[in-house]
């Protein structure tokens, strides 16, 4: 398997010799957060787009055809669009925390982005406690989703922001329950080591079979609510709360918040496909040598992309089957159904683990 | 309230949910339905029972089956067929009544087609046309019946090529009169 | 090194001026979201000194402090609060001068007599002996010596009070 720290190392080396240490580093930390916008804003397109094009299939409709071949270039001419449109200054509302509150989103959306792990030896963010680590930056979301529905100063925002606080902090709950189930199995909260676990003796959720299989599909409805998406987008929905919690924003500042619920959907998908899925590690199956060569060929970073795109087709799966679901009916669901069954699933694990039943 | 009922509406909410799942993975593989209408204005069929607008159709030697009666006038809700007929002298000398002129306004019809279920000789039809659009709405007022078209004998021994009334449908604007 | 202390001037300079600004606004959403960048700017404290656990620790819980705090400003106050309240009177402001005084003494004298270990900032961020997560993990639950067991059990039924008392308030009549 490639390791890519062979690539970091050497740029480092090349740097460190050319210049004293606190430049390199600076350069360093530029370069990644270069590559982080620059991927954030390339898989933000491609999600639009396959977002569009999957809801029109699963509606019998073929999607955008119009603009390049297969409509490939609509997004991006969309993203002009939107990057061209006036951002528009309202009377009596708290300026500050209104312009604030979209970067605040796509800050706490860019820091759970960098944990994902690309690569053997390619996670931007990684140390011992990753997972919680993600868990921390992920609810910073919710305050910027709060901020700009009070800031707003108009009601539809103002419920749609407490609408959504209420399904975030609940659904979190699910979140950190399931993690922590697989934290139990991995016994390890760093992504590079639960990624190099499943490389070794295959991925976790074949590892943890029944629970782990029942806690892949609790984290994906929950994941799903996260993100403000499919039958969860109470916060902004269209028929009663106009657009919820960004109703009053405008061009770019819109777009902030447009392209954060693309991310979070992307990195909620690559959270599910590093812990249950196995991250970078390649499918391997016990026994099939020749087979098993065949698909260390393939790099990390496809297999990872790939099974993100994967669950990523699922959660779009989920969004385009299911009504919306009423305000009272999600936080039973959560409260009365996800989180009991996440307990159960935990116990579950945690038995499986000390009776030594994993594979 | 019982724990039976929250079992039970738990595994029946599952069952049901992947029922809807199965449903719509279903439509993501069958072919789509889209027209890509100006791309495709060769090759694309409306289906048959698309209500373009009204239309007679006329056989080849320029009959129609329109004997005037009016019924189809007094069928229309909106008032937008106005069929005048005249009278004339036939060979054996009985005074008739025919088709003169059969005007159709394309602008006040809600294509509802009570006409044509009211006409008994079914003389009229829609056609699946639907490029109506026109830049004057003195143009939306459309002369059925084409020149010197006569009605077609109730016989068709004299003449038996009768069929293919469609064939003529969808050119029968009264500046272009039909060269079929 | 170099980059440390620029990055810990950063962060103290963050710290500070957010503080200031938070008991300085007069509208109590702007204070709360200035309090939410002391803390952050505290997290980063712990992350540059290599206490990731607690860093992380920080952040998820005084986010999810600051949006029940948020909540409790948007329900629980009217508008004259959220839009600036008056100036306060004499007596308040006396009170109020020599409350902070009386705390930045306890402060500097806390500061001043505390003996400080000296350790190089280098030393700590490169070896990873700041207290690995398993550690944490067998010390939080263990009964022996240094064990934390009593405070996190006491904690727990804490949080289970809290847990009764909310659902007695909600509960329907």
């Amino acid at each position: 398997m490639f390791d890519f720290t062979t690539v970091t190392q050497w740029i480092d080396n090349l740097l460190t010799s050319a210049m004293p240490t606190w430049a390199a580093t600076l350069i360093e930390c530029v370069l990644v957060a270069l590559a982080v916008i620059t991927l954030y804003a390339v898989f933000a397109i491609i999600l639009i787009y396959m977002e569009r094009k999957i809801c029109a299939f699963f509606q019998c409709r073929l999607g955008p055809m119009r603009v390049g071949k297969w409509g490939s270039i609509q997004v991006v001419s969309d993203v002009l669009k939107m990057l061209t449109k006036e951002i528009i200054d309202m009377k009596n509302v708290d300026r500050l925390l209104h312009k604030m509150a979209p970067f605040l989103v796509i800050v706490a959306s860019m820091l759970t982005f960098s944990c994902l792990p690309w690569n053997k030896g390619a996670g931007i963010i990684d140390f011992n406690v990753g997972i919680f680590f993600f868990l921390a930056a992920g609810s910073l979301g919710v305050v910027g989703i709060l901020l700009a529905g009070w800031s707003s100063n108009n009601k539809y925002a103002l419920i749609g922001a407490m609408r959504s606080g209420a399904q975030i902090i609940s659904y979190e709950v699910s979140i950190g329950l399931t993690m922590l189930t697989m934290i139990i199995l991995t016994g390890t909260m760093s992504f590079s080591e639960i990624c190099q676990q499943q490389a070794d003796y295959g991925w976790n959720i074949f590892r943890g079979h029944i629970p782990a299989v029942m806690a892949f599909i609790v984290y994906l409805i929950a994941g799903n609510a996260e993100c403000n998406r499919g039958p969860f987008d109470m916060p902004e929905a269209e028929s009663e709360l106009t657009a919820g919690y960004h109703v009053e924003y405008s061009g770019m500042h819109f777009g902030f918040y447009y392209l954060a619920e693309y991310l979070n959907l992307f990195i909620c998908a690559g959270m599910a496909s590093t812990i249950f899925l196995g991250g970078w590690a390649p499918l391997h199956i016990y026994g099939l040598e020749a087979f098993n060569n065949i698909m260390d060929y393939i790099p990390g970073v496809v297999w990872m992309v790939g099974k993100t795109f994967f669950v990523v087709f699922l959660l779009m799966w989920i969004r385009w089957t299911f009504p919306r679901l009423r305000i009272d009916q999600l936080l039973s669901l959560e409260w009365k159904y996800l989180m009991p069954i996440s307990l159960v699933i935990l116990v579950m694990m945690a038995l499986c683990v000390s009776l030594g039943l994993t594979l | 309230m019982s724990t039976n009922n929250y079992f039970s509406g738990l595994f029946g909410g599952i069952k049901s949910l992947t029922t809807g799942l199965g449903v719509t993975i279903k439509e993501f593989f069958t072919p789509k339905i889209t027209e890509q209408y100006p791309e495709n204005r060769k090759e694309l069929k409306m289906f048959d029972r698309f209500r373009g607008r009204l239309v007679m159709p006329h056989n080849d030697q320029n009959e129609h089956k329109c004997i005037g009666c009016g019924l189809c006038q007094m069928a229309c809700p909106n008032g937008s067929i106005t069929v005048t007929s005249e009278t004339y002298e036939a060979e054996d000398g009985k005074k008739k009544k025919r088709l003169a002129k059969y005007e159709y306004d394309l602008g006040c019809c809600m294509f509802c087609e009570l006409c044509v279920t009211a006409c008994p000789s079914k003389a009229i039809e829609f056609s699946t046309e639907f490029e109506n659009a026109v830049f004057d709405r003195s143009k939306l007022v459309i002369q059925l019946n084409r020149p010197g078209s006569k009605v077609a004998e109730k016989k068709p021994v004299a003449k038996p090529a009768t069929a293919a009334p469609t064939a003529s449908a969808t050119n029968n604007n009264p500046k272009t009169p039909a060269a079929v | 090194m170099i980059t440390e202390t620029f990055v810990f001037i950063i962060l103290a300079a963050i710290v500070a001026i957010f503080s200031i600004l938070s008991v300085t606004t007069k509208r109590i959403i702007r204070a709360a979201t200035y309090l939410l960048f002391v803390l952050f700017g505290t997290a980063g404290l712990y992350f540059l000194l290599g206490y990731t656990f607690l860093g992380a620790v920080q952040i998820m819980v005084y986010a999810g402090g600051i949006v029940v705090l948020y909540i409790f400003a948007i329900m629980l106050t009217g508008k004259t609060a959220s839009a600036g309240q008056k100036s306060l009177g004499m007596a308040k402001r006396a009170a109020a001068l020599v409350a902070s005084l009386i705390g930045a003494g306890l402060l500097m004298f806390a500061f001043i007599s505390h003996k400080f270990v000296s350790l190089s900032l280098n030393a700590e961020t490169t070896n990873e002996s700041a207290a690995p997560i398993k550690e944490i993990g067998s010390k939080l639950l263990s009964s022996g010596e240094g064990g934390y067991l009593l405070p996190f059990e006491a904690v727990s039924v804490l949080l289970l009070a809290c847990i009764i008392g909310g659902l007695i308030i909600a509960r329907k009549r």
